[in-house]
């Protein structure tokens, strides 16, 4: 049975579309990615699932039955803007977001995360005194400290360290080990691609991917070059065969145009420099989401 | 229910476990009865600088009298019998031989002599004051000093001189005035309330004696009681729900109660605040009549129906409160609509007096009928000593229940919408359509 059942939804605000026709299935304990530029309707599917805001046509199901406020309590929920009452304590804060859900043996729960994440030391410390990096793992354990089947984190790691980072990717990847349902919506690409089972992407309201992420790749093929130079990018200009060049300073990926010999390219570039390294490879997931949502994309289509 | 109790509970302790809060609690009071308490402490606190006042007096009759009632006060009445302290100032005439080509010029003279201090006033007294005719001018006693209105020698001196013009007209009579003392002794009416009959033992109970303090201080200082409950907990609301949508705490709020499970909570933490404080000062306010001897005068029979119409007044304020603390987007938005959310509490402040004069007259009946003036008008008209038809506290508390759960209802409405709102400026168009369309 899916955890979440999305058939047909739309919301709109006045005259602005923000989700059109939306249809998707989140199998249980996976960890579903959403991916999407700014403003495309990732927030407001979110909200929709947590029954904050209510679909004006279609259907949403949760854990097999159709949403209502009851569900709720069986889902944490963690929203892009955080917000904790800063002038409670840490240890109190999280009884009281907690017991909100699920209040049986809270206490005990607060302690064995708090130590999970290295917080015990700041129980008793008013949030006000925390970090943002504290803060956005306290605001994690108020999400997940009920225990709820299901997980919503709308991006998780924005403004973490690298350190932090890895702290909460490892705390979600423990929930689905023990069979917790988890979306994270993110601009991380990379981060989706090596923590996500499933990765969705919605584009002015329309769902342009799902699936895998080798699913999605292998949509668009072996098309994209990986090379390594003597001479970087001075060495690439004006090559043919070549639709778009996506420099990283010490790497730089081709994105072969539909005509384009990977073969002919490399004889090429070798004329000009030598060859340090020369990849065939699927195309990334930023270099896809580029794709879809950059300054060059093409129509929207649907997935 | 157990969301409602346990955001209630926080919302109960982050308002009563503050410095803020038991300082309010113990300020409050004084504020709001601050002018009252300063009265009553330095009501017998005067100015006892002696006052030397200039008189003119144009029918050549009353300066000498004056002088010797002054000097009689002087003597007699300036100073603690006591502890031999001074209390009053002393009063002295100087008699001014009145000008007949230039009054105004001596009028200016005598002004500039008190402004520098050398006199404190001067009294001109009309030719004609002993037998007034038909010219006003002719039998006026005026009274010129910096603060005339106010001032207490000039009552003094209107008794004095009075007391001599008497004096003159009965000898002018040919009346002595030691004949007729009986004329002037003045009897008061005693005020009294009406005679009732005691059931249980069929005795007659007298009349209770009138007295302003039950009749209108009581009165007054109840309905303060009830505003200040109000005030403790209603704009208070505004702010808390403004700084929970500002510093995004309602969304993930949202994400375990209903919008409207999170006004009720929000209400009912409201209301744990005001009963705890008004508790705080029945129980005070009762131990300190108690303790002045005044406990006869605590409206006992009022308080269930205090607590009834509190209760209703900060649901239906708190829920007007929520929905509008929903809509601002800043702390401006938040100060801007302070005035608008407290201002049905306030207005019955603006009527009051006549209110609690003619308790039973139809403006008071009326307008304490008026749902949103209802609690606090109809606890003051309670209060007073006649109090009211028995039908009309339970006609005000339905129309307060019924315009309660209208305010609840548009302000659940609103309140759903307006706590996502991002960037929508508080206006009233937005705030009517959110409360019909929902």
């Amino acid at each position: 049975m899916p955890t979440i059942e999305l058939q047909n939804v739309t919301k709109t605000f006045g005259k602005h579309v923000a989700v059109e026709g939306l249809s998707l299935t989140v199998p249980q304990g996976s960890v579903y990615g959403f991916i999407g530029p700014n403003g495309s309707g990732k927030t407001t599917t979110l909200r929709m699932i947590m029954n904050i805001l209510y679909p004006d046509s279609g259907e949403i199901t949760i854990f097999g039955e159709p949403l209502r406020p009851a569900s709720c309590d069986r889902i944490g929920y963690m929203p892009e803007e955080r917000g904790l009452y800063k002038r409670m304590k840490v240890r109190e804060v999280l009884e009281f977001f907690g017991g909100l859900k699920n209040g049986d043996g809270i206490g005990a729960k607060v302690d064995r995360w708090l130590e999970r994440l290295d917080l015990a030391d700041w129980a008793n410390k008013k949030v006000e005194t925390l970090s943002k990096g504290m803060s956005q793992k306290v605001q994690f354990i108020a999400t997940v400290v009920s225990q709820p089947e299901l997980v919503l984190l709308d991006e998780p790691f924005t403004g973490l360290d690298p350190v932090n980072t890895d702290v909460i990717k490892d705390a979600i990847l423990e929930l689905q080990a023990q069979g917790t349902t988890v979306i994270f919506s993110t601009h991380d690409m990379s981060m989706a691609e090596k923590m996500c089972d499933y990765i969705f992407m919605i584009f002015k309201g329309v769902k342009v991917l799902d699936g895998t992420l080798a699913e999605i790749q292998d949509k668009y093929g072996t098309d994209t070059v990986r090379v390594k130079t003597g001479d970087g990018m001075s060495a690439l200009q004006n090559l043919e065969g070549i639709e778009r060049v996506n420099d990283f300073g010490q790497v730089q990926e081709l994105r072969l145009a539909p005509e384009g010999n990977s073969q002919k390219i490399l004889q090429e570039i070798l004329k000009r420099t030598y060859v340090r390294s020369f990849e065939i490879v699927k195309p990334s997931l930023h270099d896809i989401f580029v794709r879809i949502a950059g300054p060059q994309a093409k129509e929207v289509e649907r997935a | 229910m157990r969301k409602i109790l346990r955001f209630a509970l926080r919302e109960y302790k982050a308002a009563v476990k503050t410095k803020g809060f038991i300082i309010g609690l113990l300020l409050a009071p004084l504020v709001m009865g601050g002018g009252l308490i300063a009265f009553l402490l330095l009501k017998d606190r005067v100015d006892t600088t002696d006052k030397r006042v200039a008189v003119v007096d144009r029918s050549g009759l009353v300066t000498r009298a004056l002088v010797s009632a002054a000097e009689f006060r002087n003597a007699n009445e300036i100073l603690d019998k006591e502890s031999g302290k001074k209390i009053r100032p002393a009063h002295f005439f100087e008699e001014v031989k009145p000008s007949t080509n230039d009054p105004k010029g001596q009028r200016l003279g005598l002004s500039d002599r008190v402004r520098s201090g050398e006199l404190h006033g001067f009294i001109e007294i009309g030719p004609q004051v002993v037998h007034p005719g038909k010219d006003p001018e002719a039998f006026q006693i005026s009274y010129y000093a910096k603060n005339a209105a106010m001032d207490d020698l000039r009552g003094w001196a209107a008794w004095a001189i009075n007391n001599r013009l008497r004096q003159v007209r009965l000898a002018d009579a040919g009346v002595k005035e030691s004949d007729v003392k009986d004329l002037f002794f003045w009897v008061s009416v005693d005020g009294l309330g009406l005679v009732s009959l005691d059931e249980s033992t069929g005795a007659i109970a007298e009349g209770k004696r009138a007295s302003p303090l039950e009749a209108i201080l009581i009165p007054i200082v109840i309905m303060m009681l009830m505003l200040l409950m109000i005030m403790m907990s209603v704009p208070g609301m505004l702010h808390s729900v403004m700084e929970e949508k500002t510093q995004r705490i309602a969304e993930v709020l949202l994400g375990s109660i209903k919008p409207f499970e999170f006004m009720a909570a929000k209400l009912v933490g409201g209301i744990a605040v005001s009963l705890t404080s008004s508790a705080v000062y029945f129980v005070g306010g009762i131990i300190a009549l108690q303790v002045m001897g005044y406990e006869d005068y605590v409206p006992l029979h009022v308080l269930p129906w205090f607590f009834a119409y509190m209760l209703l007044a900060i649901i239906m304020f708190g829920a007007w409160s929520a929905a509008l603390g929903s809509t601002c987007n800043e702390a401006k938005d938040a100060q801007s609509l302070s005035f608008p959310t407290i201002l049905p509490a306030l207005f019955p402040m603006f009527i009051y007096f006549p209110v609690v004069k003619e308790p039973l007259g139809s403006f008071a009946t009326w307008m304490s009928l008026v749902p949103p003036f209802t609690p606090l008008l109809m606890v003051l008209r309670l209060c007073t000593p006649g109090g009211v038809p028995a039908w009309q506290p339970f006609a005000g508390l339905l129309g307060v229940l019924l315009f309660t759960l209208f305010f609840v209802w548009a302000a659940g409405r609103i309140f759903r919408v307006a706590i996502l709102m991002q960037g929508t400026p508080p206006k009233l168009a937005n705030i009517v359509r959110w409360a019909i369309r929902g």
